[in-house]
């Protein structure tokens, strides 16, 4: 038998190595993404204003509080407000607090204004949510002699319709 | 696995011919040594490029950013969390929110001590700009937009979105003193 015969045809290879590159850089970037977009954040949806004056949220100091709602989720179809107006618990940062707990709140916002004195509020409630949930945790931010809070609203022409 | 199906068959001929004649064993070998090429190590990646895929996949289908969210810087008074509550003589400018409609999911504005009730948030920022005191295009305005406070006092059961909305038609209306009242006794 030949040589030419024995080794056979030639068997064409693709280099893989860019892409096992690419793709490994791809999965770092997600994993770390994931993990700061989740620590802090609670699904809901926030206020859709009218003729709204929101900025965006640039790299200043800050620390999330959450009110979580107790249903997040809507209806198709149905208005977005009616949902159940209550609160599961309150999220500081990634400290879940119970309700009625302002005092651990205004502690935790305490210790967060030791660490960081330019640290400033980012309020997320629920569109649906009482004023009544919401009213004590701005109290509790008060107490805690935070004056700069900021509250969550959809961005122009952002808002779902 | 083609190349071990390879070997295998030439290590069969060789058996098959070693069987008729034992003494071309050694020069089979021979053969065979200065034949072959370098042994060329190749790594399997298929199975990690699947898990990698697998990963990548589920990560980009999981993941959370939250678009389209942005903030409405407010100034909170620090201290007693009430605002302009002391002087009742101050000037101030009140918004009262109250709940209304179905399923109390609706609202209502008043304003404290006013005849003329806006009907909704648009017109509620109207009305604010046109009391707000500007030297160059609004001189007839009663109220400074720097000193005055404006105080939002929504009733328990007002939803949230309408406290926020009643807050940007103050801002909208470039009054810098905006506050929340505490909750009504």
């Amino acid at each position: 038998m030949s040589k030419v015969h024995r080794r056979g045809a030639a068997k064409p290879e693709m280099n893989l190595t860019p892409m096992i590159d690419v793709t490994f850089q791809l999965i770092i970037f997600f994993l770390l993404v994931s993990n700061i977009a989740q620590d802090q954040l609670v699904e809901m949806r926030v206020p859709k204003l009218d003729n709204p004056r929101t900025i965006e949220i640039g790299e200043i100091p800050k620390l999330i509080i959450s009110i979580i709602p107790e249903k997040a989720t809507r209806e198709p179809g149905a208005d977005p407000l009616l949902v159940p107006p209550g609160a599961k618990a309150i999220k500081v940062g990634s400290t879940d607090f119970e309700l009625g707990d302002y005092d651990g709140i205004t502690e935790a916002l305490i210790d967060a204004k030791e660490k960081n004195p330019d640290i400033e509020i980012v309020l997320r409630a629920d569109s649906g949510a009482y004023f009544d949930v919401v009213a004590p945790v701005m109290q509790a931010v008060t107490a805690a002699k935070i004056s700069k809070l900021n509250l969550t609203a959809f961005l122009p022409g952002e808002a779902p319709d | 696995m083609e190349r071990v199906r390879d070997s295998s068959t030439d290590v069969a001929a060789a058996m098959a011919e070693n069987l008729g004649d034992q003494g071309e064993t050694v020069h089979h070998e021979k053969r065979h040594k200065r034949d072959m090429r370098p042994a060329s190590m190749t790594l399997n990646l298929t199975s990690m490029i699947d898990v990698v895929f697998q990963l990548l996949i589920y990560f980009i289908l999981t993941i959370a950013f939250v678009m389209g969210e942005g903030i409405i810087t407010a100034n909170l008074p620090t201290g007693s969390g009430v605002a302009a509550e002391s002087d009742p003589l101050a000037q101030k400018i009140e918004i009262v929110l109250s709940s209304a409609g179905t399923q109390g999911i609706g609202y209502r504005i008043r304003l404290e001590g006013m005849a003329e009730a806006p009907t909704n948030f648009t017109s509620l920022a109207e009305m604010l700009t046109r009391f707000r005191h500007d030297p160059a295009t609004n001189p007839g305005g009663i109220y400074d937009p720097k000193e005055t406070p404006v105080i939002i006092r929504p009733e328990g059961d007002v939803r949230w979105q309408h406290v926020v909305n009643a807050f940007n038609a103050a801002v909208t209306a470039k009054f810098q003193n905006v506050a929340f009242a505490s909750k009504q006794e």
